[in-house]
């Protein structure tokens, strides 16, 4: 039998019984649906994730921090204060030595000291005021962090500044005049900005000192911690903090509070994690935090891709019900195809391209229901996700809700075409095998 | 009764179909040895429960023998598997049924090729070749229309026009008048007779003795056995003596 052949037949046949055949793929419609909204969803919400987690996406990167009595992990990217008001002596520092240790260890490439500013400041440019992360570190270059600069350099020195991305944003007018209009972000690359140190005496008095930091260097965008922070060398801040302090800082007795290991690769980023974890410092590694959330997301779309094969087992069931009624009704005519010399094969193909034919249309009205139904939870679950950003403070890209990959309508049509196949197995093989002169004699 | 098998074009020996029907043995037919030449016009003649349809349908490939053998054109019927089958009902054969056995959603011109799509013939040479027979049996004005617009004479014409559709050798036909008014069951008498007169084999399985005006061998068959005339006719008469069947 020709092929065209075939499929002429089989569309005939379905178009002789419309009513229900649209009954049946209505089921398949549903099944289709559901799994393509379903995974779409799950799709949507991973992609979510892990654009927010853009930033530590560079998998060979270990954080340390002291090690707590109460190991608190993954304490974010702030950090920050001097160790103020913890118990110093249950507390596992980062001094030199251990830092020394920790570089001794294998398949480590670098370790790079990371301090924050720990006294007041204050940041002014221009009319304009704002406050920032003052980070201090160990590195003559940023590209030694994996930062790369989109304006001037990412080279640091005596009175250098290399800012994040989103740190003009932060700067606002502090006497604006009535109903004046947001300011436009400063374009800060190449100017100077004075930063005053503010601290506290005794008495309540306070005690100013001010420097002109000039911005040499704007980090490209990264979604990540190095947007929001201020990039300076480890003496400069450290002098700052000491200014702060109003003394020495010993290093062997109060440690650092932060440091980044950076791996030789990727997979030795759990054995050396493993091993600062034994000597008592807290290790924070994104790969494991996007390994956990991606497998989360995995298990989601599994749980949630089933929810919608339950409904296409169900239409499945559908399609085996109708087969089987409609071969009763044409068990006569079963005989005339034999009789008129159709193999059983003939008649075995017919049937389950009937059965095919109702999945393959209940598919393609499925995958698109589907993806109208995912298209609309967008817009409205967008709407509400970016009022929840902007009430957060933060606004990265267009929120999404469900994400439909290219392959999901294709993978469901086929897939919705093999069920309607599986479907009518039972009964096309059941018509197949009828012996002819008992097909012509029914009734 | 000859003892030769493999003389004739169609000849079966000591052929058997017996079935179970509740707790009854059914011996559909009980050892059957016949011969018939190519070109004949053969009548296979018996009241309705004597066989004759089982026969049609074992030399025709629509069942299987418990025992016993069927050539036809020098092929032994029983031992083909199904797909031989298949395709010996699809070459060799033309089938004409007493209820016509048409697919009632499709035209005249679609039923008369519908046997040609199993054979992989495209669709254009199907409707010449389908609407070259339809003409034959003389239904050139009827090419689109369905089985239910058509008289019952209709019908079994465009089933004769499907069965001729790949030029078989054989066309069995069984009860083709059966259905029909007189008129339109002469009128598929005298198109069965031209075909025969064309060179084709035709064996009719009927209990219509007006089929006997034509027949070139005429078999009788009572309870699954081969009866001669004689017996046949005394024992119709007496069946009817006593009102029974």
């Amino acid at each position: 039998m020709r092929f065209s052949d075939l499929v002429d037949l089989i569309v005939a046949n379905l178009a002789r019984r419309k009513g229900r055949v649209l009954l049946t793929a209505i089921g398949v419609v549903i099944g289709t649906a559901a799994v393509v909204t379903l995974v779409s969803l799950g799709a949507g919400l991973q992609k979510n994730a892990t654009e927010s987690l853009w930033g530590i996406s560079d998998l060979s990167n270990i954080t340390v921090y002291p090690g707590y009595p109460m190991e608190i992990k993954g304490g974010g990217g702030g950090g920050g204060g001097g160790g103020n008001g913890i118990d110093q002596q249950d507390l596992v520092l980062i001094t030199p030595t251990v830092i020394e240790q920790i570089k001794a260890l294998p398949g480590v490439k670098r370790v790079i000291i990371q301090d924050y500013i720990s006294v007041g400041s204050e940041i002014t440019f221009d009319k304009l005021t704002s406050w920032g992360n003052f980070q201090g570190v160990d590195v003559a270059d940023l590209t030694d962090m994996n930062l790369e600069a989109s304006q001037g350099t990412t080279e640091l020195g005596r009175g250098k500044l290399v800012i994040g991305a989103y740190i003009n944003r932060n700067f606002y007018d502090p006497n604006p005049r009535p109903n004046a209009e947001p300011i436009e972000p400063p374009d800060l690359m190449g100017k100077v900005l004075k930063v005053t140190l503010i601290k506290w005496n005794q008495d309540g008095t306070e005690t100013r000192r001010s420097y002109n930091m000039e911005v040499v260097g704007v980090l490209k965008e990264s979604k990540g911690e190095s947007d929001y922070n201020m990039y300076m060398t480890l003496d400069e801040l450290t002098r700052w903090n000491e200014w702060g302090m109003g003394r020495k800082i010993n290093r062997e007795k109060e440690g650092y509070n932060q440091v980044l290991v950076k791996a030789e690769s990727p997979k030795e980023v759990v054995a050396i994690s493993e091993q600062i974890i034994n000597m008592g410092l807290q290790a924070y590694t994104p790969q494991s935090m996007v390994q956990g959330i991606n497998s989360f997301f995995t298990i989601m779309q599994i749980i949630f891709g089933g929810v919608g094969a339950i409904a296409l087992l169900v239409a499945a069931i559908g399609i085996a019900n109708t087969m089987t009624m409609s071969i009763l009704e044409r068990t006569r005519e079963i005989g005339i195809m034999k009789a008129i010399g159709a193999t059983n094969n003939n008649i075995l193909t017919i049937f389950l391209g009937e059965a095919a034919g109702i999945g393959f249309v209940g598919g393609i009205g499925g995958a698109a229901l589907g993806w109208i139904i995912s298209a609309v939870i967008n817009v409205f679950a967008s709407s509400y996700l970016a009022s929840q950003a902007a009430s957060n403070g933060y606004m990265s890209s267009t929120p999404i809700a469900t994400s439909t990959p290219f392959w999901l309508p294709i993978f469901s049509i086929v897939f919705a075409t093999l069920v309607g196949l599986l479907s009518g197995l039972y009964p096309a093989l059941n018509a197949a095998t009828l012996v002819p002169v008992d097909a012509l004699k029914y009734e | 009764m000859a003892t030769e098998m493999n003389d004739g074009f169609i000849s079966t020996a000591d052929l058997k179909k017996h079935y179970r029907m509740g707790e009854t043995d059914v011996r559909a037919l009980d050892g059957i040895t016949l011969q018939i030449q190519k070109g004949s016009f053969a009548v296979i003649m018996g009241p309705s429960g004597s066989g004759k349809s089982t026969l049609l349908n074992l030399i025709g490939g629509l069942d299987w023998p418990t025992s016993g053998s069927i050539r036809v054109d020098g092929e032994e019927i029983a031992a083909l598997d199904e797909n031989a089958l298949a395709s010996y009902r699809r070459n060799k054969l033309g089938f004409v049924f007493q209820s016509f056995n048409l697919v009632s959603s499709m035209t005249a011109e679609e039923n008369v090729g519908f046997p040609l799509r199993f054979s992989g013939i495209k669709a254009s040479v199907r409707k010449e070749r389908a609407r070259g027979k339809l003409e034959e049996v003389g239904l050139a004005d009827r090419f689109d229309h369905k089985p239910t617009e058509l008289s019952g004479g209709q019908q079994q014409r465009v089933a004769i026009a499907r069965a001729l559709i790949n030029n078989p050798l054989l066309i069995l036909a069984d009860e083709p008048t059966g259905n029909l008014d007189t008129s339109s069951g002469v009128a598929v008498m005298h198109t069965l007779v031209d075909l025969q007169k064309a060179g084709k084999t035709i064996l009719v399985a009927t209990h219509d003795p007006r089929m006997l005006s034509v027949a070139t061998d005429k078999i009788y068959l009572l309870d699954g056995k081969q009866v001669s005339e004689a017996q046949y006719h005394e024992t119709i008469e007496k069946m009817t003596w006593e009102g029974g069947e």
